[in-house]
């Protein structure tokens, strides 16, 4: 402890260079913190669970999935027909609906667009990733949100950020005008948000509204069916309470005549998310093996380079302290804890920011990948964050340290004289 | 101990140096004795091995072969270890150009040396008042080198080198960056610990007059000792 006065004096001996130091450290630990964060996420939602297990049907033979909603209710049962098959604890169904505000396909743009997940409200609560897990003022508001689009089959939740673009507000009517279902345009009362975070650009519309709609289209044209009335059901997920029911389950579904045109395949949410980022590979490969690595190795050379010149600049000085009897193991820790100090402040301090400043600040990380419009920084980060500052000030100050504790003190003062 | 007692032996030393394929021998077989509470000046032309003797006293440097004693201590045999500890608080240094660490005010600096010592913070803190009245600097020590006179570091580098009491004070040229009258301040100064601490004083210097406030002048020419009288018999 008495000799941290002589490390404080010293990181203030050019502030200039140990801010500039920091603030690399902190642009470097925000990028590789950003990049973490993705990559967390992902490898948490591909990470196969043993108990309480989600599942997903989907087309086996093309993606994007479009199923009859003729299969929803033998597949919500799991394929179940014995009394003695294996029904899931809960479930939910999810189609798509891309459309925008605007009438005018020429004046479409990201600001007007709108997408909803077709589903039953009150799955909400239960089966939406996060959205089972809120608490307090969050839940109750949703709750309530869900209360209010049960009693109107128009009503809509919206994410806070696409209200935002969209120029809406609770409580607004608007019409959509169909784009994946052509000329299924529907009037809707927007009657909640979502808390901010995962689903700020998404919205959930009632699927018996949608159905109505098909079937509205096919009395308004003749009795002729919409062409994708057979395609509404996009994925359907089921929640089994461990792996045998799941497996059991799998097979009810694989023996099913009933899932034959198109046919379906059941699997863990995992593996379908896995599957869907397929297409992402070499991206989230890049970020992974090439991005994070990259910035770490930069930012041990930044760090090196300017504990470098420090310690050239000092050489006199360490070898002073030689004389006056600090042995080469004192000065080396001197000059590592020097770094380590700068690199874990300035870990921490951009760890915490970038916390505060993407999950308050922004509502999530903007970074549109399968399924996921947004990306929370965990709370981890902040240790990430001090690793990370730690970690490459150590490796950038190693070889310097060494030089400093190895100066001879002869060859120092023979060069002064 | 005597003052007749020896502080410093030098037995036989040889020190060589590699400069680049060729060996230089700077010391030749070099034997010297300094008693106890002695005040010796070590003098001759540049290249003669005065500073390389004075880096062996110190044990900032090992001999090629021969030993080094200073008090009961063999230091040409200690472990690099063993030789910074005794270091601490067996041998104070005083620079030509002072080099006092430039971030740390005047008392840090003076207070460096017992950060090594078990010392607790009140201690450390009476050593370098105690230290600072010996030099006659109690007003500065709160001021950092930069707004500090030559004279006035140099006085805070004899600080630094007499707070843990050492028995032997070797100088490098102490007074070859100031002015001649801050130059006598520091010869006083050195004398006056001679005088009243009996500490042991081995000083290297160009300048006869300062070699003139030893009690002998040591000649050194080409890594050997040529030359070794008591100053009264120098001015004669």
């Amino acid at each position: 402890m008495k000799y941290l006065f002589l490390i404080f004096e010293n990181i203030q001996r050019n502030k200039v260079r140990t801010i500039l130091t920091g603030l690399g450290t902190m642009v470097l630990v925000l990028v590789v913190t950003l990049v973490f964060t993705i990559l967390t996420t992902l490898d948490r939602a591909t990470t196969e669970k043993s108990q309480n297990l989600k599942g997903i049907v989907t087309e086996k033979w093309q993606i994007p999935s479009q199923m009859p909603w003729a299969y929803a209710s033998a597949l919500t049962e799991g394929g179940a027909k014995e009394p003695d098959d294996s029904k899931p604890d809960d479930f939910m169904t999810w189609g798509f609906y891309l459309g925008s505000t605007e009438p005018d396909p020429k004046k479409r743009s990201f600001e007007n667009l709108f997408f909803g997940f077709v589903m039953e409200p009150e799955k909400l609560m239960t089966m939406m990733d996060d959205l089972d897990q809120l608490e307090g003022e969050d839940k109750r508001q949703l709750e309530a949100s869900i209360a209010k689009m049960q009693e109107n089959r128009q009503g809509v939740i919206v994410g806070p950020g696409r209200l935002t673009k969209m120029n809406k507000r609770v409580g607004d009517r608007m019409k959509v005008f169909g784009r994946n279902f052509k000329d299924i345009d529907l009037e809707m009362e927007i009657v909640g948000t979502f808390p901010r975070g995962r689903y700020d650009e998404s919205s959930v519309i009632r699927r018996d509204y949608l159905n109505a709609s098909m079937d509205a289209y096919q009395q308004t044209h003749a009795g002729k069916p919409h062409p994708l009335a057979d395609k509404t059901l996009n994925l359907v997920w089921l929640r089994l309470s461990d792996r045998d029911k799941f497996n059991k389950v799998g097979q009810q579904i694989d023996k099913s005549a009933s899932f034959t045109q198109p046919a379906v395949k059941f699997e863990t949410a995992s593996s379908g998310i896995a599957a869907f980022l397929e297409a992402y590979r070499d991206l989230i490969w890049g970020m992974r093996w090439l991005l994070a690595p990259a910035c770490i190795a930069t930012l041990s050379l930044i760090i090196s380079n300017a504990i470098s010149i420090s310690v050239r600049e000092r050489q006199k000085e360490f070898a002073v302290m030689k004389v006056l009897g600090f042995r080469p193991t004192q000065i080396l820790m001197f000059v590592l804890i020097e770094a380590l100090l700068i690199g874990t402040v300035a870990g921490v301090v951009s760890a915490a920011m970038t916390y505060g400043g993407i999950n308050y600040g922004m509502g999530g990380l903007p970074f549109q990948i399968a399924f996921f419009p947004r990306f929370l920084v965990p709370i981890s980060c902040l240790w990430w964050g001090a690793l990370m500052g730690a970690g490459t000030a150590f490796a950038g100050s190693v070889i310097p340290a060494f030089s400093a504790c190895s100066v001879n003190v002869a060859n120092v003062f023979a060069k002064v004289a | 101990m005597t003052e007749s007692s020896p502080c410093v032996r030098v037995d036989d030393v040889h020190k060589s140096f590699k400069r680049g394929s060729e060996i230089v021998e700077v010391l030749k077989g070099l034997s010297l004795t300094v008693n106890e509470g002695e005040f010796v000046a070590l003098m001759g032309p540049s290249g003669s091995g005065k500073t390389t003797l004075l880096n062996l006293i110190a044990g900032l440097d090992r001999p090629t072969t021969g030993d080094v004693w200073v008090r009961d201590a063999c230091i040409s045999g200690l472990s690099e270890n063993a030789l910074a500890s005794w270091r601490t608080s067996g041998i104070g240094f005083v620079f030509q150009f002072y080099h006092l660490l430039p971030v740390l005010t005047a008392f840090r600096n003076v207070e460096l040396p017992l950060l090594l010592l078990p010392l607790t913070a009140s201690q450390r803190k009476t050593q370098v008042l105690n230290a600072f009245e010996l030099v006659g600097l109690p007003d500065r020590m709160y001021h950092r080198p930069g707004q500090l006179s030559g004279g006035q570091q140099q006085r805070v580098g004899i600080a630094r080198a007499i707070v843990t009491d050492p028995a032997l004070i070797v100088a490098d040229e102490p007074t070859g960056d100031l002015d001649s009258k801050s130059a006598d301040e520091i010869l006083d100064l050195l004398g006056e610990l001679k005088r009243s601490l009996g500490k042991t004083i081995i000083m290297v210097t160009h300048d006869p007059k300062a070699a003139s406030r030893a009690d002998r002048i040591v000649h050194l020419e080409k890594g050997q000792l040529v030359d070794d009288v008591p100053v009264l018999m120098a001015k004669h």
